[in-house]
């Protein structure tokens, strides 16, 4: 059962990572619009993203659940250990989903829409920082483990564990991905004037995207991360990411060709190799601290909890998932028989 | 400030909001749905208009009690590791059940809000019914994991540790119906009476009076039938409790010597130095008939119980008072609705009535407020009642205090933001004919 267990937190992680990242993507390009561009893509995020951008942020919970659970011992780490960036991260949630409310379901449009977009704009950019440096800390290799955490400042242990340049840079690649993923998405999602503006967002922020993920590969290599080390000499890693390169071809291809269920697959596909490269190389140890990783079956809850959380989820996986290919199926058909 | 009591005050606060957006979220698709059908039925415009305005309101109340209550499935872990750690796995099953009802309602609320015209008529409405289905179920099963702190079980605590855990067991503590008969009744009682009072503001104003009218009685029709129901459920809590957690009872009534034909306090001033209570109305034995259905029976004071394991007694004491007095209020008030309704509809032309209804309009959530202060402030000093205590499992990471700051920040600011944009909402329905909207 612990592989149903699993199964659900890695797909979980991946729809988050994935959707939400497409949503926060949204976000950062309007931040780097010009008034016209923001103004165009507003309309576009509420047309595409308003009917499933509540059901992509419950991945989170769904997340976070699963790991309280299943794997408590993990989560206790994680939660002392990163709790600073958490909270920011939560706070950006918070800000970016009122934002977007207010923003589409004020019943004046009148000046207060430049607050609602400001919000929603900042918070975007800034939350997927705190959730990628949330990342990078989980294997920068700088958290402390609570067992020794009484000979340790505070700075050493809540700052340091993910205020440190690998974690940084993890956030800025992450947020820059999310903006790569908004722009793939949305390009099928618009009339040919404004495609070529998502055209231009989507070619930008591959190259931001690409070079963040090599400066934060090349400095983790050099400065010794033990995570990147032993990634970049893993086969299945360098091949993964690799092939998440190359897909970029095709990609563009797609992209071209207008061929836009094929891009997000192809752009999806990319982000899944991302995420296997990274939990590949040292399956089942994800975390790391100061004194090496920690493997993810260490302190293993009870059966009878592990199955009945499988059990749980397998029956709410069977009521949601039907529902949710419905949902989005039946609006993106609705668009064009629209048009 | 030590930094248990930021801790908890964060978790106070922030549970006091998620507690009002959920409710509200989770009762006023009902109303809603109500409306909607009407719409169906009679084709009358005004419930068109009607419905899409409590349309927006469920969007906007839905989304800040989903953000709220992220916000509070991290803070458990952040601001409690040490309960989480050992209570996570045992309370799970809540948990993930209400993340599998959350996820069914927010495809739903998909469907609903962006279906208009595109899908099936009567599918449509069916979402709205999934929403609020799911919403109550949430609702629920988050109260179970509650019940649980409140009535430990579904697992053996020997040395320190916990064995033989059985998540099902847990997920259906015995304190687990009371708890949600309890909330579930007063989550309509409160959001039925806001909704209505606002509503009945409106009509005393006279503005747009046949929607504001309309509006006005599918609200307070739920609200009139919980409140009235709400004792019911009460007298089953406090029995409840007068068993399981003695202690907490005594702080409730401020009862400090065991007694057999205990009287209750009604009001009254604690001292809790000299134990004693001043200015109260006393009624002789009717604590222990309250209590355990008999007028002699004993019930246990607070002097049989250490004093590190009481609970702060003025505060539960004078909660659980303007909790029942509230209440009591509510559902005389929720009667008068239903003698305007069937006997003297002459009242529904008198301003004092909507005047009156418009005065109640906050009174639920007070009384809602002071009944989780009841629950939570009585189950102290433990997190898990006679299991762990509170100090315990607090975080070790100081300063938490500047954590609080910001959440009282940002969700003053919030609040403000929400209740703004609901009055911007009442200006536009009163400003457009109904055929526009």
């Amino acid at each position: 059962m612990i592989y149903v267990v699993l199964a659900f937190l890695a797909v979980s992680l991946l729809l988050y990572v994935l959707l939400a990242g497409a949503d926060f993507g949204a976000g950062i390009i309007e931040l780097f619009s010009s008034k016209e561009n923001q103004a165009i893509n507003k309309k576009t995020v509420y047309q595409v993203m308003g009917p499933v951008w509540e059901a992509n942020h419950i991945w989170i919970i769904i997340l976070i659940v699963i790991l309280w659970i299943a794997f408590p011992h993990y989560y206790n780490i994680l939660v002392l250990a990163l709790h600073i960036p958490l909270t920011l991260v939560l706070l950006g949630i918070t800000l970016r989903g009122v934002a977007f409310v207010f923003r589409y379901y004020d019943a004046y449009k009148d000046s207060s829409q430049i607050l609602y977009d400001w919000m929603f704009k900042t918070s975007s950019l800034v939350t997927p920082i705190f959730l990628g440096l949330t990342m990078g800390g989980v294997v920068s290799g700088d958290i402390i483990n609570p067992s020794q955490m009484e000979n340790h400042s505070f700075l050493e242990v809540y700052v340091h564990s993910w205020f440190n340049v690998f974690s940084i840079l993890t956030g800025f690649f992450y947020a820059a991905l999310c903006a790569f993923l908004a722009s793939v998405f949305l390009i099928g999602e618009v009339d040919d004037t404004s495609k070529s503006m998502y055209m231009r967002k989507a070619s930008i922020a591959t190259i931001v995207v690409v070079s963040l993920g090599f400066i934060t590969l090349a400095y983790g290599y050099f400065s010794g991360i033990a995570f990147v080390v032993d990634f970049i000499g893993n086969i299945w890693s360098v091949s993964a990411i690799i092939v998440s390169g190359i897909l970029l071809f095709p990609l563009w291809k797609s992209i071209k060709s207008g061929r836009r269920i094929i891009s997000r697959a192809l752009a999806g596909m990319q982000i899944f190799f991302i995420l296997f490269a990274a939990t590949i190389t040292h399956f089942p140890n994800i975390l790391f601290t100061t004194n090496g990783s920690i493997s993810i079956y260490e302190h293993p809850v009870p059966d009878s909890v592990m199955n009945v959380l499988g059990i749980s989820l397998l029956i709410g996986g069977v009521l949601i998932i039907p529902g949710l290919i419905h949902l989005l199926t039946s609006f993106k058909l609705i668009k064009l028989l629209e048009k | 400030m030590e930094n248990i009591d930021a801790a908890r005050l964060q978790m106070a606060f922030t549970l006091i909001f998620h507690i009002v957006f959920a409710c509200i979220g989770m009762v006023m698709p009902f109303f809603m749905v109500v409306s909607h059908k009407k719409w169906l039925n009679t084709r009358n415009p005004i419930y068109l208009t009607l419905t899409k305005s409590w349309q927006k309101g469920v969007a906007i109340f839905f989304v800040t009690g989903a953000v709220s209550g992220t916000a509070l499935s991290f803070e458990l872990g952040l601001l409690w590791p040490e309960f989480m750690k050992h209570a996570g796995p045992i309370i799970g099953m809540p948990f993930s059940l209400e993340g599998a009802a959350f996820f069914v309602e927010a495809v739903a609320l998909g469907f609903y809000l962006y279906g208009w015209k595109k899908i099936p008529e009567t599918f449509h409405w069916f979402t709205g019914i999934i929403v609020g289905i799911s919403g109550v179920m949430s609702g629920i099963l988050v109260v179970s994991a509650n019940g649980w702190m409140n009535a430990p079980s579904g697992f053996d605590y020997i040395n320190g540790e916990f064995l033989n855990i059985d998540p099902v067991k847990a997920l259906f503590n015995p304190a687990w119906f009371t708890q949600a008969l309890h909330m579930t009744l007063a989550a309509f009682t409160a959001t039925g009476f806001a909704v209505a009072g606002i509503h009945a503001y409106q009509v005393y104003k006279k503005r747009n009076i046949e929607l504001h009218k309309k509006a006005f009685k599918i609200a307070i029709t739920f609200a009139a039938i919980a409140a009235i129901l709400q004792p019911l459920s009460g007298d089953l809590s406090a029995k409840d409790i007068a068993e399981r957690q003695p202690v907490k009872l005594a702080a409730m009534e401020a009862h400090y010597e065991t007694k057999k034909g205990a009287p209750l306090y009604i009001g009254g001033i604690v001292d809790n130095e000299t134990q004693e209570v001043k200015y109260k109305l006393e009624i002789p034995n009717a604590l222990s008939f309250l209590a355990f259905g008999d007028f002699n029976a004993e019930v246990k004071g607070l002097n049989d119980f250490p004093k590190d394991e009481q609970p702060n007694v003025a505060m539960v004491h004078y909660a659980f008072q303007t909790m029942v007095g509230l209440g009591s209020l509510l559902m005389i008030a929720g009667m008068l609705f239903f003698v305007a309704k069937y006997k003297k509809k002459s009242w529904f032309n008198m301003p004092k009535f909507w005047l009156l209804f418009a005065l109640l309009a906050p009174l639920g959530f007070v009384a809602l407020e002071a009944g989780w202060i009841v629950t939570e402030v009585g189950r102290q000093p433990w997190i898990i009642h006679n299991i762990m205590k509170t100090k315990d499992a607090v975080t070790p990471m100081p300063g938490i205090i500047f954590s609080l700051y910001t959440y009282i920040a940002v969700y003053t600011i919030l609040t403000i933001a929400v209740t703004w944009l609901m009055a911007r909402q009442i200006k536009f329905l009163n400003s457009v004919k109904t055929n526009e909207a």
